[in-house]
């Protein structure tokens, strides 16, 4: 007997059994190589081969990951600020200009202060769904063919140069160690094709045949993920600064129907300052029926009909109704969101888009007592567009108003309120369906790898018999020494003869 | 509880710190008996190949006579085999640490940069002690001890006191499968890594000792293929909670879009070699940029901020 030898590829790189890095492909089967080229030069199916280029996906995904980094690396507006010119603008002339001096403007004309919606970061992931697309779409018919039809018999050079190779002499004839063999590979579940050979017995095994179909998995999971990128991007809505004023029914919009209301909201705290609990406990009406409630916390959202209620935020907030003459023209709570910068005041913001306003309401903050601006009251700084100075900035108590350019402004009351992001996104089932494919097409991929191998038994003048056997290696370490176990078992006397385990 | 952890931790720094000693040494008597076969020119069994990996066939391979070079040989071994329990001891030392500080404090480490950084030394040390296991690869141990004494003197310098769970990490069972695959999986990159210094960073006249490329490159690639789909599963349940706790599945958060950069990384080594035939020290650096991308993100939030910094 000679002992298992795992060929070296320049040896073997001519012969079955050798994986074409060139074409990436393996040949063992004989498959038959496209041109690549020379013979096609319709400039579609230069496109398909550009797509289905292995080069073309490395370049891809390494252009992509380099812009991830520097979106990572590099300063992001928020998508909101973004959508604003001209707090855009503002924001742009604050910290990145401070942190990147004259490079800011050059980033900014790239557009690597928001890298991940750049036109060619998007189109970065359409090119690579395309190339994907057409990899798998490239190589499913193949693995199809080596899975159901697969070449059963190898000429002698495979044997003589396969990656896995065995030739036993063993002192029994053809018939009994085909059997022996046949019982070999039973035991360790391979499935065993029998092949024609004119001048002895030849099989072909294998075992997890459908586990190459993982790569088309987790490649079409990739597409499916990104398809649920584009679908969330799309479709439904998310609201990220959603106000629930503390005992106010609020319309959710977006033509759900629905109304929450906050019934309350608490926040507690450990021993030592950190945040502990934050819960809301909302009630969720349709058509003036309650149909949920729930105790809202950050990790675990209020869902109804494909809406997610997440909580989000906390505070205090001022009442305020804007009237011209009957008419109500704002009502609702500002959220006293931010902090002066010495951290006297409490600061809310209101938009009248319509009439131009921006309206600034102001109070002391918590703790803080200060003369001009006595608890129960509030400042309005009226803002009209084009207009450099505030029209006019009245301190007003509880409950009382002050007219402004022909609008009444009445701070009703604080109240507090809690902050929810308000969402529904039909995409995020897409994206798990391709997640989960992609760990389902990672685990038949890696763990799951098709292991074939070939068998040649030939008959001896004397009686005896010559085994041969031949596997490709591939990128499978785990098989090499389930080929050598097998090539021991065949070889031991005491091997077993014609059992079939149960599977 | 929590002061036995922490006895836990010094004794499996000390341990770790004293294997590192021992493989070093080895590696040293390993090399000075080589030497002296080379010279004495007795064919040694494990010429050209893994002397540190072959320890135990090396006595073996040197003619009874030759008394100096096989004293310092079975020192060689001896030491080895030391380094080994030391390892298996550190990772026993590891373990409970880490055990009683899950005991004392009701959840998985994932609050403090101080349970990530213990929790990635042990991810390290149990990878390493399966690869060693299971393929014999004691050379790996020159890089990883080393890096898991670093890993633990971070843990060391930080903060060890339990901070309670805030709202957003008030989600245990969602976060301790998160972290415990994240250990798993960076545990095999650190694999990989330490499998593509050797090819990269190993001086010529110490090549002998080690591994030959070939070997290095399967080891890298075995190691990849147990952390690639494991650091898929972390993306995956990261992006879970996210949902839960976010009310979005993909934030572009800084940590989160660094282990996107990991995994694409790994990716394009997975295809490079796989496809594209890359073997060698051009795979060798693919992985030690994937492991580079793998430090950018356990750090990471420390400098960007973002939703993972709790602080």
């Amino acid at each position: 007997m000679t002992t298992t030898v795992r060929g070296r590829e320049d040896v073997t790189s001519h012969v079955p059994g050798h994986v074409d890095h060139e074409h990436g492909v393996d040949v063992l089967d004989g498959s038959e190589q496209d041109g690549h080229g020379q013979h096609h030069a319709h400039p579609l199916h230069k496109v398909w081969l550009f797509l289905i280029s292995m080069r073309t996906g490395l370049w891809i995904i390494l252009t992509l990951g380099v812009l991830t980094l520097l979106g990572t690396l590099l300063m992001q507006v928020e998508p909101e600020v973004r959508a604003d010119a001209a707090a855009y603008q503002q924001w742009l002339a604050g910290t990145p200009t401070q942190r990147y001096g004259g490079w800011a403007g050059i980033l900014d004309k790239l557009g690597l202060f928001h890298v991940f919606s750049t036109w060619y970061f998007i189109a970065l992931f359409g090119l690579l769904s395309l190339s994907i697309l057409a990899c798998s779409v490239n190589r499913a018919p193949r693995l199809w063919r080596v899975a159901t039809r697969p070449r059963t018999t190898m000429s002698t050079v495979f044997y003589d140069h396969a990656p896995l190779r065995a030739t036993i002499d063993l002192p029994i004839d053809g018939a009994a160690a085909v059997e022996r063999v046949r019982a070999a590979l039973h035991h360790r579940h391979f499935r065993i094709l029998d092949a024609p050979d004119q001048r002895g017995s030849a099989l072909y095994a294998d075992r997890f045949r459908w586990g190459p179909f993982g790569t088309v998995i987790a490649h079409l999971s990739l597409i499916l993920v990104m398809l649920g990128f584009v679908v969330s991007a799309s479709t439904g809505f998310r609201d990220k600064s959603f106000i629930a004023p503390v005992g106010v029914p609020v319309s959710v919009g977006h033509g759900t129907g629905l109304v929450v209301e906050a019934k309350s909201f608490t926040d507690s705290y450990y021993d030592n300052g950190a945040p502990k609990d934050y819960v809301s406990d909302l009630v969720l009406t349709a058509d003036g029926k309650q149909v949920a409630r729930h105790d809202t916390r950050v990790n675990s959202p209020l869902i109804y009909d494909g809406v997610w209620f997440h909580q989000s935020s906390f505070g205090i907030g001022a009442d305020v109704t804007v009237k011209d003459g009957d008419t109500t023209v704002y009502s609702g709570l500002v959220p006293l969101q931010w902090q002066s910068d010495d951290g006297q005041q409490s600061i809310g913001q209101l938009s009248i888009p319509a009439r131009g306003l921006t309206v600034f309401v102001i109070e002391a903050a918590s703790g803080r007592v200060l003369a001009d601006l006595p608890a129960g009251s509030a400042q309005l700084e009226v803002h009209k567009a084009g207009v450099d100075n505030p029209l006019a900035a009245p301190v007003v108590s509880q409950g009382q108003s002050s007219l402004v350019d022909g609008l009444t402004y009445t701070y009703q009351r604080n109240r507090q309120y809690t902050g929810l992001t308000v969402k529904q996104d039909s995409g995020s089932w897409v994206v798990g369906l391709g997640a989960a494919l992609l760990i389902l097409g990672c685990y038949l991929v890696f763990f799951m790898p098709h292991r074939r191998l070939w068998v040649r038994v030939r008959d001896n003048a004397d009686g005896t018999s010559q085994v041969r056997l031949g596997a490709p290696l591939k990128r499978d370490p785990g098989f090499e020494p389930v080929f050598e176990d097998l090539v021991s078992t065949i070889n031991r006397t005491d091997a077993p003869v014609g059992q079939t385990p149960e599977e | 509880m929590l002061t036995y952890s922490q006895f836990a931790f010094v004794a499996a720094l000390i341990s770790t710190v004293l294997a590192t000693i021992a493989y070093a040494w080895a590696m040293s008597a390993g090399h000075r008996a080589a030497a002296g076969a080379s010279r004495r020119k007795v064919l040694v069994a494990a010429s050209g190949d893994d002397l540190l990996d072959d320890l135990d066939s090396l006595p073996g391979g040197l003619e009874p006579q030759d008394t100096v070079a096989r004293d310092t040989a079975m020192s060689a071994t001896t030491l080895a085999r030391y380094g080994t329990r030391l390892t298996w001891l550190a990772l026993g030392f590891l373990t409970v640490c880490l055990a009683l500080r899950m005991m004392a404090t009701g959840h998985g480490p994932f609050v403090t940069q101080y349970e990530f950084a213990t929790s990635l030394a042990w991810g390290m040390l149990a990878s390493y002690c399966y690869f060693e296991w299971r393929y014999h690869a004691r050379t790996l141990a020159l890089f990883i001890l080393p890096m898991t004494v670093v890993a633990l003197a971070y843990a060391g310098a930080q903060n060890s006191q339990v901070d309670p769970l805030v709202p957003a990490l008030q989600n245990s069972l969602l976060l301790t499968i998160h972290i415990i695959v994240a250990i798993f999986a960076y545990g095999a990159f650190a694999i990989s890594f330490a499998a593509a210094a050797l090819t990269l960073w190993t001086p010529q006249r110490w090549k002998h000792l080690v591994p030959k490329d070939e070997v290095l490159d399967r080891l890298g690639y075995r190691a990849v293929v147990i952390g690639f789909p494991l650091d898929t599963m972390v993306l995956v349940l990261g992006a879970v909670w996210a949902e839960i706790a976010w009310g979005s599945y993909w934030s572009w958060d800084p940590k989160e879009t660094a282990s996107l950069v990991t995994w694409l990384i790994y990716g394009g080594y997975l295809h490079a070699r796989v496809a594209r035939g890359w073997t060698g020290r051009r795979a060798a650096w693919l992985l030690v940029i994937g492991f580079a991308s793998v430090v950018l993100t356990f750090v990471g939030n420390a400098f960007f901020g973002g939703l993972h910094s709790y602080t």
